[in-house]
C-alpha cells in the first residue's frame, strides 16, 4: 500500500463515493462461512443418523418424492443461472435493461420451488411421514431421518424465503433505477443466493437419493 | 473540536447512533447491568454454601440460581465484554479508521444483544432454567419442567449478536487499515479481537443450531438427541462444546490482547517477541477448536478420542505460555509503574497461569475422572474467566477510560480496588481448588460438614470481591462530575494511534488519516518520561498530563 | 464489461448451466445402480462437483481476492473439522448391545418403617 501522504485515500475517506467492492463481498463471504457452520451442526447429525441406521435411512429416503425433489433441484440450479447472468447484465452497459427483469425471474424460479415444497410436505403430511406417534415406518433411524429431512428443508427454505424477498427488492430498485442497488449488491445479494443454492445441492443426494435400487 | 460525546445529546441520537465509539459504550451499559444480575445470583449462591445445610434456598431453586449465573455471565457478560465494548471502540482507532465496516450493522448487533437479553430475562422472570448453562440432553430436552426454550432461544438471538461484531471486526481489520499499516504493525490487541472474531464466525453458528434442536425437541420431540429414536444425547455435547470450548478463548483472548497493550506502557519496554505474540494468538484460536473433547471426557465418549484430545488439549497451553513467558520478558528491565491498569493486568497474567495450569491438571485424562464435575472445576474456570478476563476487562476500562471520556479516575482508589479484586478473588476461589480435590461436587446446594471452613473461606472472600467490584461504580461516576480531572489525549504516553487523537475523540476519529507508527510498541525504558530530569527525577505518582 | 466480454461469459453461464443439470441427472442416475458404499461416494462427489462450479464460477470464487477463498476454505475446514473430530469418537466407541431387560425391582435401601 502507498504510503505517500498525498496519495492517502482511505476506504472511509472516499468523499462520498462508493466504498469498494470488497468490504460488502468480503462481509458476505464470512457470513457464508458462519451460514456453512449453522447448516453444518445438522449435516453432522446427519452423518451420525447414516452411519448408525443406514438401512433405516435408506427405507426413509425411498419415501421422498424424487420427482418433485429432482425437479425442485433443477429449479435451484436454473435460478443460480439466472441471478449470475443477472449480475453480468448490471455490470454490462449494454445489456443492464435486462438485469430487473433477470432478477424477477431469479425470485420466480424461488417461489416455484417454495411451493412445490409445500407440495411434497402435504404429501408427507398424508403418508404420516411427520415425526411423531403416528409415524409409518418402523425402521430403526427412520423417523430420525424425517426429523432431519423436516428440519433442514424447512431451515433451507426459510434461508431461500429471505433470499426471495432480498432478490425482489434489489429488482424492483433496479426498475426503478433506485441508488441504493448498484451492481456490486446485486453482486453481493446473488452470493446469498449461490450459497442457498449449494445448501440444496448437497441435501440432494443426501435426501432424496440415500437408496433407491431395490 | 466536538467529541463524539457531544455530537447529539438527545437520547434518540444514541440510539439511532453508527459512532462505533458510542455503540461500545452501550454494550458496556448494558453488561454491566447483567453482571450485576449475575452478580447477585453469585451472591445468593455463595450465601448458601457458606453453611452446610441446605438453609437458604431449596434444591430446584440453587439450580435455577447457578444456571441464571452462568447463562448470564457466559453469554451476556463476558463473551460480549471485551470485543463489543473496548473492541468496538479502540479497533477502528488502533487501525487509522473513521469506523468499523458496517456501522449499522453495528448497531443492529447491540439491538440484537439487547432482544437476546431481554428474552432471558424473560425466561428467568417466569422462573428461569434448572439444566445448568450447559443444558445437557437428555434433562434439558425430555426431564427439565423448567424455561429451557425460552432461555435457549434468548441464547440464539444473543449468538446472532455475536456473529454480526465478529464479521464487522474481520471485514474492518483487513480493509479499513490506514494505509502503511501493514498486519506486523498492529497492536496484539487487534491481533487478539481479530483472532476472537473468527472464532466467533465459526463457532457460535454451531451453538445456533444446537439450540434451535433442543428448542425443536422440547416443542415437537423432534429427537435428534433421543435414542428411542435414534439419536445420541452425546451429539449434543459435541455440538455444544464445539462452541463452548472455542468460546472460553473468546473470553480469553481479548483479555490477553488487553494485557499486551498494558504492560508495555507501564513497563516503558517494547513487548518482548511481538511476532511470537501474533502467532501465539492464531495458534491459540485454531488449537481452541480441536479440544472441545476434554469436557466430555467421563460422558461416555471413547477412550480413544479422550486421549487425542487429551493430547490436543496440552498442546494448546503452549502458545498460551508462550504468551505468559513473553509478557514476563516485556517486564524484565523495564521502567515499571504501578498505577491501576498495571495492578490489573499483572493479576491478569498471574491468575490466568494458575488457572491455565490447573487445564493442563484436568487435561490429564486419569486426573480427570476424579476431578470432573468438582469444585476444581469451578475454581479453574473462574480464575480463567474471573481472574483472567474479568480482570483484564477491567484493566481496559482503566487503561482506556481517559481515552473514552476524557476524565481520569482517582487512581488511589483505583489501586486500592484493583488489591481488594486481587486478594477476594484468591480468597473466594483459592479454597475452591482444595474442595475439589478433597471430592466436593459442583452443582450441589449442600455439602459434608468437613468441607465447611473451606466454604465459608470462599464465600468471605466473595464479599471482598464484590466490594472490590462495586468501588469502581463510584470512582468512575466521580470522574465524570463538572469539574472532574480532565484526562489529556495520552496521559499514560502510550504508543498507538488512540491516543494521537484527542480524549474523548472527534466523532470521525482522526482530523487526517493517522500514519501508522514505525514501531508498533516504540518504548524505551531510559526515555521514560515519568522520569524527566525536570521533575527533579521524582517519579510522578499520578500520571503526567 | 464490455459487449464480448459479457457474451463470452453469459455463454460461460449457459454451459454451467447445462453441466450442472446433467450432472444432476447422472446423480440421480447413479442412485438405482447398486454401488454399495460407491452409491455415497458418488451422491457426495457430484454434488462437491456441482457446488464448485456453482462457487467458482457463478459466484466468482476463481477471480476473488486471496482473502475470500481464505475465507471459503476456513469456513468448509471448520465444518470438516467438527465432523472428523467427532467421528473419531464414533468411530472409536464400543457397542456393547444387550437385550432388552425388564426393570427389576431393587430391595429398598431405607430402614424398615413401622407402616403408617
Amino acid at each position: 500500500m502507498n504510503a505517500n501522504a498525498a496519495a492517502r485515500e482511505h476506504p472511509h475517506d472516499a468523499g462520498g463515493r462508493e466504498p469498494p467492492r470488497e468490504i460488502g463481498q468480503l462481509g458476505m463471504w464470512v457470513f457464508i462461512a458462519s451460514e456453512i457452520l449453522f447448516f453444518g451442526g445438522l449435516f453432522v447429525a446427519y452423518v451420525y443418523g447414516r452411519s448408525h441406521w443406514p438401512n433405516g435411512f435408506a427405507q426413509a429416503s425411498r419415501h421422498t418424492d424424487v420427482v418433485l425433489g429432482t425437479l425442485n433441484t433443477g429449479v435451484l440450479l436454473t435460478s443460480s443461472a439466472v441471478i449470475a447472468l443477472a449480475v453480468a447484465c448490471a455490470e454490462s452497459p449494454a445489456f443492464r435493461r435486462w438485469t430487473a427483469r433477470l432478477l424477477w425471474l431469479t425470485a420466480a424460479l424461488g417461489v416455484i420451488f417454495i411451493v412445490i415444497k409445500g407440495m411434497e410436505y402435504r404429501k408427507e403430511w398424508h403418508e404420516h411421514l411427520f415425526p411423531g406417534p403416528g409415524f409409518e415406518l418402523d425402521a430403526g433411524g427412520a423417523q430420525l431421518f424425517f426429523m432431519l429431512y423436516f428440519v433442514m428443508t424447512a431451515l433451507h427454505a426459510l434461508h431461500l424465503a429471505i433470499g426471495i424477498v432480498g432478490v425482489s427488492l434489489f429488482a424492483w430498485a433496479t426498475g426503478q433505477a433506485k441508488s441504493w442497488a448498484p451492481p456490486r449488491r446485486i453482486d453481493i445479494m446473488a452470493l446469498y443466493w449461490h450459497f442457498v443454492d449449494v445448501v440444496w445441492i448437497f441435501l440432494y443426494p443426501l435426501l432424496y437419493l440415500v437408496e433407491r435400487h431395490s | 473540536m466536538k467529541s463524539y460525546l457531544q455530537e447529539g445529546t438527545t437520547i434518540a441520537s444514541w440510539l439511532t447512533t453508527r459512532d462505533h465509539k458510542r455503540i461500545g459504550i452501550l454494550f458496556a451499559i448494558a453488561i454491566t447491568f447483567f453482571f450485576f444480575i449475575g452478580g447477585a445470583a453469585a451472591t445468593v449462591i455463595r450465601l448458601e454454601l457458606a453453611t452446610p445445610q441446605a438453609d437458604l434456598v431449596s434444591n430446584d431453586t440453587y439450580n435455577r440460581l447457578f444456571t441464571a449465573h452462568g447463562v448470564i455471565m457466559v453469554w451476556l457478560f463476558l463473551i460480549p465484554s471485551i470485543p463489543s465494548v473496548l473492541g468496538n471502540f479502540l479497533v477502528p482507532l488502533m487501525i487509522g479508521a473513521r469506523d468499523m465496516a458496517f456501522p449499522r450493522l453495528n448497531l443492529t448487533s447491540w439491538y440484537v444483544y439487547m432482544l437476546g437479553g431481554v428474552i432471558v430475562l424473560l425466561a428467568l422472570a417466569l422462573g428461569g432454567v434448572d439444566t445448568g448453562w450447559t443444558f445437557y440432553t437428555p434433562y434439558s430436552t425430555m426431564f427439565s419442567n423448567s424455561w429451557v426454550a425460552v432461555t435457549l432461544l434468548g441464547v440464539f438471538v444473543v449468538g446472532f449478536s455475536s456473529i454480526l461484531t465478529g464479521l464487522n471486526i474481520i471485514v474492518t481489520v483487513h480493509t479499513l487499515r490506514t494505509p502503511g499499516m501493514g498486519w506486523f504493525k498492529l497492536p496484539l490487541f487487534v491481533w487478539a479481537i481479530y483472532a476472537t472474531s473468527v472464532i466467533l464466525v465459526l463457532a457460535t453458528p454451531v451453538l445456533a443450531i444446537t439450540t434451535l434442536l433442543v428448542i425443536a425437541e422440547r416443542l415437537w420431540q423432534i429427537g435428534v438427541f433421543d435414542p428411542a429414536y435414534g439419536g445420541d444425547p452425546l451429539l449434543f455435547q459435541h455440538l455444544f462444546w464445539f462452541y463452548s470450548h472455542p468460546a472460553v478463548y473468546i473470553m480469553v483472548l481479548p483479555a490477553m490482547g488487553v494485557a499486551s497493550e498494558i504492560i508495555p506502557c507501564f513497563a516503558r519496554q517494547r513487548i518482548f517477541g511481538y511476532r511470537f505474540m501474533a502467532y501465539a494468538i492464531l495458534g491459540i484460536a485454531s488449537i481452541g477448536f480441536l479440544v472441545w473433547g476434554h469436557h466430555m471426557f467421563v460422558s461416555g465418549q471413547s477412550v480413544a478420542a479422550s486421549m487425542v484430545f487429551s493430547l490436543l488439549s496440552f498442546m494448546v497451553a503452549i502458545p498460551s505460555a508462550i504468551k505468559v513467558f513473553n509478557w514476563t520478558a516485556t517486564l524484565y528491565r523495564g521502567s515499571i509503574h504501578f498505577d491501576a491498569p498495571m495492578l490489573y493486568a499483572l493479576g491478569f497474567v498471574g491468575l490466568f497461569t494458575v488457572g491455565g495450569l490447573t487445564g493442563l491438571v484436568l487435561a490429564s485424562l486419569s486426573l480427570d475422572v476424579h476431578l470432573t464435575d468438582t469444585y476444581f472445576v469451578v475454581s479453574h474456570f473462574h480464575y480463567i474467566m474471573v481472574g483472567g478476563s474479568v480482570m483484564a476487562y477491567f484493566g481496559g476500562l482503566h487503561f482506556w477510560w481517559p481515552k473514552i471520556t476524557g476524565r481520569m479516575y482517582a487512581d488511589t482508589w483505583a489501586r486500592i480496588a484493583a488489591v481488594l479484586i486481587f486478594l477476594g478473588f484468591n480468597l473466594t476461589f483459592f479454597p475452591q481448588y482444595l474442595l475439589g480435590v478433597q471430592g466436593m461436587p459442583r452443582r450441589y446446594h449442600t455439602y459434608p460438614p468437613e468441607f465447611q471452613v473451606l466454604n465459608l473461606l470462599s464465600s468471605s472472600g466473595a464479599v471482598v470481591l464484590a466490594v472490590g467490584y462495586l468501588l469502581p461504580l463510584f470512582y468512575f461516576a466521580w470522574s465524570l462530575r463538572p469539574g472532574g480531572r480532565i484526562a489529556g489525549a495520552n496521559p499514560f504516553h502510550a504508543t498507538g494511534l488512540e491516543w494521537t487523537t484527542p480524549s474523548p475523540p472527534p466523532k470521525d476519529n482522526f482530523e487526517q488519516l493517522p500514519e501508522p507508527p514505525q514501531e508498533v510498541y516504540g518504548y524505551d525504558p531510559a526515555k521514560d518520561p515519568r522520569h524527566d530530569p525536570a521533575r527533579g527525577g521524582a517519579m510522578a505518582a499520578e500520571p503526567v498530563r | 464489461m464490455n459487449e464480448r466480454e459479457f457474451k463470452r461469459h453469459a455463454f460461460k453461464l449457459l454451459l454451467a448451466w447445462l453441466a450442472l443439470l446433467v450432472l444432476m441427472l447422472s446423480s440421480l442416475g447413479s442412485a438405482y445402480l447398486s454401488l454399495g458404499v460407491g452409491n455415497l461416494i458418488a451422491g457426495v462427489a457430484i454434488a462437491t462437483v456441482k457446488s464448485s462450479i456453482v462457487a467458482l464460477l457463478f459466484m466468482r470464487l476463481a477471480r476473488s481476492s486471496a482473502t475470500v477463498r481464505l475465507v471459503a476454505v476456513v469456513g468448509i475446514a471448520t465444518w470438516l473439522l467438527l465432523a472428523g473430530l467427532s467421528g473419531v469418537d464414533y468411530a472409536t466407541r464400543s457397542r456393547q448391545p444387550a437385550a432388552f431387560q425388564l426393570p427389576r425391582q431393587l430391595p429398598s435401601l431405607a430402614p424398615e418403617q413401622e407402616p403408617r
